[in-house]
């Protein structure tokens, strides 16, 4: 069965990572990463919601599709880290 | 129009066909949302209709700002490379090119301060924010600074998440926000802030500033955003 899960995270120090995000049996089917974060290039943050479909919603996978994505891609975060998206995520799992 | 100007100006700084620039601006009643923001829950959708206020996204990352008429919009865009970026990171942009407008705001009799990520500070409220990015070969950096804003209509258009509130320990958006009139304690128009903040950039960067108009260029592109991007819905309101 599909959950619709989110949450609000708050970066220490940083921004806000909003998860909207679609679940069905532990992995990610969709998400929409929102907020008011700052990362260069733009578009990147779409590339990065697309990896994370049919991903397990499970930290080890999480930390390692967010390492790939920030090396191939050279994208750079500010008031934001790819920890915090992987918290942000993870909280939406907890939080629902 | 006047973010499709925004965009088309750093578009052509970028490719060399027209000089560094600083453009001034400001908006009637509209709330501007980051590029990665989620209309839906960052604006009051009611209480914009009740007020009047408009809503458009920027091409930029950073939270949603309120424009009136009592605000100064300024944007600052570079080629890359330029003496006053050299690194490209996005911070150290948001310090450098703050710089000038804090400068013109000290000037003014404003206590104001840079600070980390993107604001200008007065005694740990916020008297302007900027956002900015680095792409087609230029640096781009603009802020909105709160002159003599109506903050009690801020208030009302902005959802601020509680998430955000409580880690700046505050109970609302007007309360960690200010404006340059109520720091002065008189009527100060956004005219005479305007050019506080030219005189601050020339001195602090040792630069002149020149008055211009938009090249035919930077028209005919600005005109070409807003037809395709800039006036639609699906750029503004969606997600």
């Amino acid at each position: 069965m599909e959950r619709l899960r989110s949450a609000d995270y708050k970066a220490p120090g940083g921004k806000l990572v909003r998860i909207r995000l679609k679940e069905e049996q532990g992995q990610i089917r969709s998400v929409e990463i929102t907020g008011d974060f700052f990362l260069i290039p733009e578009e990147s943050l779409g590339k990065l919601e697309k990896m994370l479909e049919d991903v397990p919603l499970r930290e080890a996978e999480l930390r390692l599709l967010m390492d790939r994505f920030f090396r191939g891609t050279g994208a750079k975060g500010l008031g934001v880290s790819p920890d915090d998206f992987v918290k942000a995520i993870l909280s939406a799992r907890e939080e629902n | 129009m006047n973010m499709a100007v925004e965009e088309a100006i750093p578009r052509v700084v970028g490719e060399g066909k027209a000089p560094s620039t600083i453009r001034f601006w400001h908006n009637a009643n509209t709330i501007v949302i980051g590029c990665f923001q989620s209309a839906k829950l960052e604006v009051n959708m009611e209480a914009c209709k009740e007020t009047g206020t408009e809503i458009v996204r920027r091409f930029t990352g950073g939270g949603a700002v309120y424009h009136d008429s009592g605000n100064l919009n300024y944007a600052i865009s570079l080629r890359k490379g330029h003496r006053l970026a050299p690194d490209h990171n996005l911070q150290s942009v948001f310090h450098r090119l703050s710089e000038g407008a804090v400068e013109g705001l000290q000037n003014l009799g404003v206590k104001a301060e840079f600070q980390p990520i993107n604001d200008i500070q007065v005694d740990g409220r916020k008297v302007s924010g900027a956002a900015g990015s680095i792409r087609w070969n230029a640096i781009f950096h603009h802020g909105c600074i709160l002159v003599n804003s109506d903050l009690s209509i801020l208030g009302k258009v902005l959802n601020v998440p509680r998430a955000k509130l409580e880690d700046r320990h505050v109970a609302s958006v007007q309360k960690r926000v200010t404006t340059v009139r109520d720091e002065l304690g008189r009527d100060v128009s956004t005219r005479e802030v305007r050019d506080a903040i030219v005189d601050g950039i020339e001195s602090c960067y040792a630069v002149g500033v020149e008055p211009g108009d938009l090249t035919k260029e930077e028209l005919g592109l600005a005109e070409e955003l807003y037809q395709t991007k800039y006036s639609r819905l699906e750029w503004n309101l969606e997600p």
